[in-house]
């Protein structure tokens, strides 16, 4: 049984007009199982985002290979969803739209919507989608509004069904909430988590906070580069036992210890301390 | 209070200040015409208000010839003079060939759509139309006169030329300017090619789309004026051309006021159907 990810000595080289071309990444390996959460974390251009587009195909690595299920994928597809920090639904679509707009596509496709059956199967999934809207903590009267009438937290729990609804086998997360206020930033914490553990999808979540990264992840990941001239590699890779958290859903006291001697150790010397502070944890 | 970037007219003095320039330039003018007309009682120039509502009566109400008149339109209705009036058919002639100009834009908005959404295509056109763009519509007239005559198709090819490339690179700007995320998106919820370009890029584009057509219907109506000015049998330029010969000013100005309304209706009528198409847009 191949893995789900597999990323082999995979190298990224930007070409940058006028200047020498630039290696973000280079001899990156890394394997995912299936249902893990993998917390992505490191600092501002360390290659992140990068590794979360050629998981999910949206780029192409200069050198290696980037395997799911053992194929290299070189385009999206349905199999991996995606949650970006930004513009993550369509503003010309209402909430249930936006929500129903994969499975519509993939049944109907493009001109499959003059079918007789449609408008029928448009109902049945209307209905889905008002599961899914519930489920995300969302109001049915939420429904018929459009992205901008939404607050921040609120366009992430859409997004966050529109992908879930094509029940991906891996679900991408790009600094999704990033630019939410802490409250709310918690509140979706809670809410991926939940997901995580009662869908069993692998989740694949970049963040450049590291409290954020030790609060979900099943298995942290540490992107960095030895020195400023380097490309990024893989600095830390460790698994979170889930037996080591406590009710709150945060590792505890020793493991919390644990994790930030390594990461302090191996990367960003002394930082997380501090943002653990932040966090309230 | 004028220079203040904090300014709140109230309603009376923005209603008033709106209107002002209009209410001064009618002003104006009848004192223009008036004291030409003292000067020279049969003044063409500058019609005074009987000339005008006869040119209005003339051109609203009779038709272009006595020829085409049909039998019994003295005794007839006032709609039914009005659409055998000079007027009507000048402006059925115009908006014929407009609304053609305005269905060849469809190609224009897709061509537009595939050169931003698929690069090969992109590649293929841009240089080309970018080239295109930069030729003056007015000075190939000629060689459209002897590449498609004097008929309707030169007129029409006027127009694509024209207005075409600015739609077309408007076009492939707006389909640029939409995220990634939506197109990765898209794919991620099983859409192929031309699903992300028709359902997610177009449907977004599409009210910038329709206001850049509205910004562009004056350079429309440009080059539909110059090719029936300079060689048409009927419509509203042709009698503008015409009439200019006979200093018939009382009927050209009518004409020139009737056109603005007609552009501003139909500019009007784009901008409630955006709205109404697109609710959720909201204009920058």
């Amino acid at each position: 049984m191949p893995e789900l990810i597999q990323l082999e000595n995979v190298g990224v080289i930007y070409n940058v007009h006028g200047h020498a071309p630039k290696q973000v990444l280079q001899g990156l390996n890394l394997t995912i199982q299936p249902g893990e959460f993998v917390a992505v974390c490191g600092q501002t251009g360390c290659g992140k985002s990068t590794m979360l587009r050629l998981i999910l195909g949206a780029e192409r690595p200069s050198s290696g290979r980037v395997l799911i299920e053992g194929c290299e994928r070189p385009r999206p597809d349905r199999h991996r969803g995606y949650v970006p920090q930004k513009y993550s639904l369509f503003p010309d679509k209402t909430v249930l739209d936006n929500i129903t707009f994969g499975p519509e596509t993939e049944e109907f496709g493009l001109i499959g919507r003059l079918r007789p059956g449609f408008r029928r199967r448009r109902e049945e999934l209307r209905e889905k989608a008002f599961g899914y809207l519930r489920q995300m903590g969302l109001q049915q009267s939420d429904a018929h509004k459009y992205p901008d009438q939404l607050s921040g937290g609120m366009q992430q729990r859409v997004a966050i069904a529109q992908a879930l609804i094509m029940r991906p086998a891996i679900l991408l997360m790009d600094e999704a909430f990033s630019a939410l206020d802490p409250g709310t930033r918690a509140d979706m914490q809670r809410l991926v988590r939940t997901l995580w553990q009662e869908t069993g999808t692998t989740f694949l979540f970049v963040t450049h906070n590291i409290p954020e990264a030790v609060y979900l992840g099943s298995r942290i990941v540490v992107l960095g580069k030895d020195s400023p001239e380097s490309s990024s590699r893989v600095l830390v890779d460790m698994e979170v036992p889930e037996s080591a958290r406590t009710a709150s859903g945060y590792p505890n006291r020793e493991e919390l210890e644990r994790l930030t001697r390594v990461i302090e150790d191996a990367a960003l010397g002394g930082r997380l301390e501090l943002e653990m502070a932040e966090f309230g944890g | 209070m004028l220079f203040r970037i904090d300014a709140k007219p109230n309603r009376l003095t923005a209603w008033t200040l709106s209107w002002f320039l209009f209410a001064s330039g009618i002003a104006l003018y009848f004192y223009t015409s008036n004291k030409r007309h003292i000067e020279n009682p049969e003044d063409k120039v500058i019609p005074n208000l009987t000339q005008l509502s006869q040119g209005v009566t003339d051109a609203f109400l009779k038709p272009d010839t006595e020829e085409a008149a049909p039998e019994g339109l003295e005794n007839a209705s006032l709609p039914k003079k009005f659409l055998t009036s000079m007027l009507w058919t000048d402006t059925v002639a115009s908006a014929k060939r407009f609304a053609w100009s305005m269905l060849l834009l469809i190609p224009a908005v897709v061509l537009g759509l595939h050169m931003g959404m698929f690069p090969v295509f992109g590649q293929f056109f841009l240089r080309f139309i970018l080239f295109f763009d930069k030729i003056i519509a007015l000075s190939v007239l000629p060689i459209l006169f002897i590449a498609f005559g004097i008929d309707e198709l030169a007129k029409i090819m006027l127009i694509v030329i024209g207005v075409t490339p600015t739609i077309i690179l408007d076009t492939f700007n707006l389909t640029k300017s939409v995220p990634s995320e939506q197109v990765v998106k898209g794919f991620t919820l099983g859409a192929q090619d031309f699903g992300v370009a028709y359902s997610i890029v177009l449907k977004q584009i599409l009210p910038r789309v329709l206001n850049s057509i509205r910004l562009n219907l004056k350079s429309i109506m440009l080059f539909l004026f110059a090719g029936e000015m300079i060689a048409s049998q009927d419509g509203l330029a042709f009698r503008i051309a015409l009439l200019r010969r006979h200093m018939g000013m009382n009927v050209i100005i009518p004409y020139v006021l009737w056109v603005a309304l007609l552009l501003f209706l139909v500019d009007l009528t784009m901008r409630v159907t955006n709205r109404k198409l697109h609710p959720w847009f909201r204009e920058a």
